[in-house]
């Protein structure tokens, strides 16, 4: 009886791979991950609209296209793995301290509806210096939650993933400082 | 008086005390000596009766001592002082198996047993009475030696012959006695063996079952339509209403809608902003419903709303993508909410339905996965914005 219920249990197993659950730090990341690429998509749109240096406009197109991807491979995950989009758990409970980096329903990073807005509604130069200040807050928020995932996760396609983020946009943290300066601006953090 | 006198009777009589000392204890083996017919308690092979022991004493003990040569199984008849324990004294053998089984730890106990029994025996002096024939001090040394639990194989070489004369029941070679199966020092069944395996199987099948209902459980978690259903008072217009729901074509201009505030239909080719946008003035029907095609919740509040409720409901909106609000007026309840094809009416901004409703619907009921909800109109003029041709880059 016994070598029955465990042959039946292992077909259980084997059925299927073993997907992470509702609560888990990589559905919490996916869920997350996918609303903060959400307003840096938003903000390169702007961007890539509206920003007067060229080089600006580049990397802001290029930021908007890669994030907007790299949303869709994490809304596939959720898909894949049976979960949905939505939690009720606050965001960034899946990290350590991942709920005293929040900011009311902010990530780090994050920008508000305000300065948004302020970004949306101006001109020249201060686009330039506006999407720089707040995209290279953004993704400093963004390698924070991307470190916050790959401490605790083993799932190779999270760490692919979490890796190549954090390779990206340190390479644009870097690129956006530097344009900063040349415009005779300072980041803001 | 050690029980080992007994064992080994120095002839003399067993006293009272010594007799209580190593009567049996109840569950021991009666030894249902059948032969013996001691009418007047046999002192000789009687099994003991606990319960009359010491008042048969006197020829008893002296049968007793012999009786203790007599390897007979301890009887298990404590204290069954009746007068037709004879009868139950043969049919001991019988139950001699079980009550062997018990013989060990009887043996065991004797001496608490036997103290016992001692205290039972003046008490029981009346069923002593009545039953000579069934007490047996001699029984005591039978006692000891059915401790051994052997069968009914003499034990006790040391048998003596007992001062009655009588041929010991049991005798050395079990002669004359009723076979009985022969017995384990301890239990008939060794339980802890048993007991291990039981106790890891049970362990393990409960592990294993736990596991397998919790992937059961995480397999089967109800869909965001199931979760929807199951909230009170939503309407779901793809039952009620499937032809409205089915519309969704671009249209310019000003349009009309069926349901109030509207969960679907034809709409404008701009989405009104919905990354978590919290307006404060109305907003196109047109431009909204585009962002519910994009699977954002749109919560319309009546512009009367108390102040407090506003911010209860901005609180649940604000900086958080696939969301918008905007008072709405004209609306028939203090609050409504939409998402493409599902709508809830509701009085109150601390009404727990509005939390299921945006984790059911959001992201959930759009009809384009991969859309967004940036880039959308962000004015709130209750028209609609309809494109100007091309928009020039950068402007």
């Amino acid at each position: 009886m016994l070598l029955v219920a465990l042959g039946f249990v292992a077909g259980l197993l084997t059925g299927r791979p073993s997907w992470p659950a509702e609560a888990s730090a990589e559905a919490g990341f996916a869920r997350d991950m996918s609303e903060h690429h959400g307003q840096a998509v938003e903000m390169a749109m702007i961007a890539y609209q509206k920003a007067t240096l060229e080089e600006i406009r580049t990397v802001a197109g290029d930021i908007a296209i890669t994030q907007q991807g790299q949303i869709g491979v994490m809304q596939t995950w959720l898909k894949t793995w049976g979960l949905g989009p939505n939690s009720s758990r606050a965001p960034m409970s899946w990290m350590p301290d991942g709920e005293a980096a929040l900011d009311g329903n902010r990530m780090p990073g994050m920008a508000t509806r305000e300065e948004v807005g302020k970004l949306r509604s101006a001109t020249g130069k201060e686009v330039d210096i506006l999407f720089c200040q707040y995209m290279h807050r953004h993704h400093l928020g963004g390698i924070h939650m991307v470190d916050g995932v790959l401490k605790v996760t083993a799932r190779p396609e999270v760490r692919e993933l979490a890796e190549a983020m954090k390779r990206n946009q340190g390479f644009e943290v870097d690129l956006l400082e530097k344009i900063l300066t040349s415009l005779g601006a300072k980041p803001l953090v | 008086m050690s029980t080992g006198d007994v064992r080994r009777p120095s002839g003399g009589k067993l006293t009272k005390a010594v007799a209580a000392d190593i009567r049996k204890p109840k569950d021991e083996v009666d030894e249902a000596g059948p032969r013996d017919d001691d009418a007047n308690g046999g002192a000789d092979s009687k099994p003991t009766s606990s319960g009359a022991t010491s008042t048969a004493t006197g020829s008893r003990a002296a049968g007793s001592k012999s009786a203790g040569s007599r390897a007979t199984p301890a009887k298990a008849t404590p204290a069954k002082a009746t007068p037709g324990k004879r009868s139950p004294a043969k049919a001991a053998p019988a139950k001699a198996a079980p009550t062997k089984a018990a013989g060990s730890k009887a043996a065991a106990s004797k001496t608490t047993a036997s103290k016992t029994a001692a205290s039972k025996t003046s008490p029981a002096t009346e069923d002593a009475e009545t039953a000579p024939s069934k007490t047996e001090p001699a029984k005591a040394s039978a006692i000891k030696t059915s401790g051994a639990a052997k069968s009914g194989a003499p034990t006790r070489p040391a048998t003596k012959a007992r001062p009655g004369g009588r041929p010991p029941v049991k005798g050395a070679g079990g002669r004359g006695r009723r076979p009985v199966a022969p017995v384990k020092v301890h239990s008939e069944r060794n339980w802890g063996p048993i007991a291990l395996f039981v106790g890891a199987g049970v362990a393990a099948i409960l592990i294993i079952g736990f596991a397998a209902i919790q992937l059961y459980r995480q397999s089967h978690q109800p869909t965001w339509q199931e979760k929807a259903a199951g909230i009170d008072g939503l309407v779901d217009y793809y039952k009620t209403d499937p032809q409205v729901v089915g519309q969704k074509e671009h249209a310019a201009g000003i349009l009309t809608y069926k349901m109030n505030p509207p969960v679907a239909g034809n709409h404008n080719g701009r989405w009104q902003n919905c990354m978590g946008d919290v307006y404060t003035s109305e907003v196109a029907k047109e431009h909204a419903v585009h962002s519910l095609e994009h699977g954002a919740v749109w919560i319309a509040y009546r512009p009367d709303l108390p102040a407090n409720e506003i911010e209860t409901l901005a609180s649940k909106v604000r900086d958080k993508e696939f969301m918008l609000m905007s008072p709405y007026p004209g609306l028939d309840k203090p609050i409504s909410l939409q998402a493409w094809g599902y709508q809830l009416k509701v009085d109150r901004a601390d009404d727990g339905r509005i939390d299921q409703f945006i984790d059911a619907l959001r992201k959930n009921a759009t009809l384009e996965p991969q859309a967004g909800c940036s880039g959308g109109i962000t004015d709130a003029t209750g028209k609609p914005m309809d494109l100007p041709n091309p928009p020039a880059p950068g402007s």
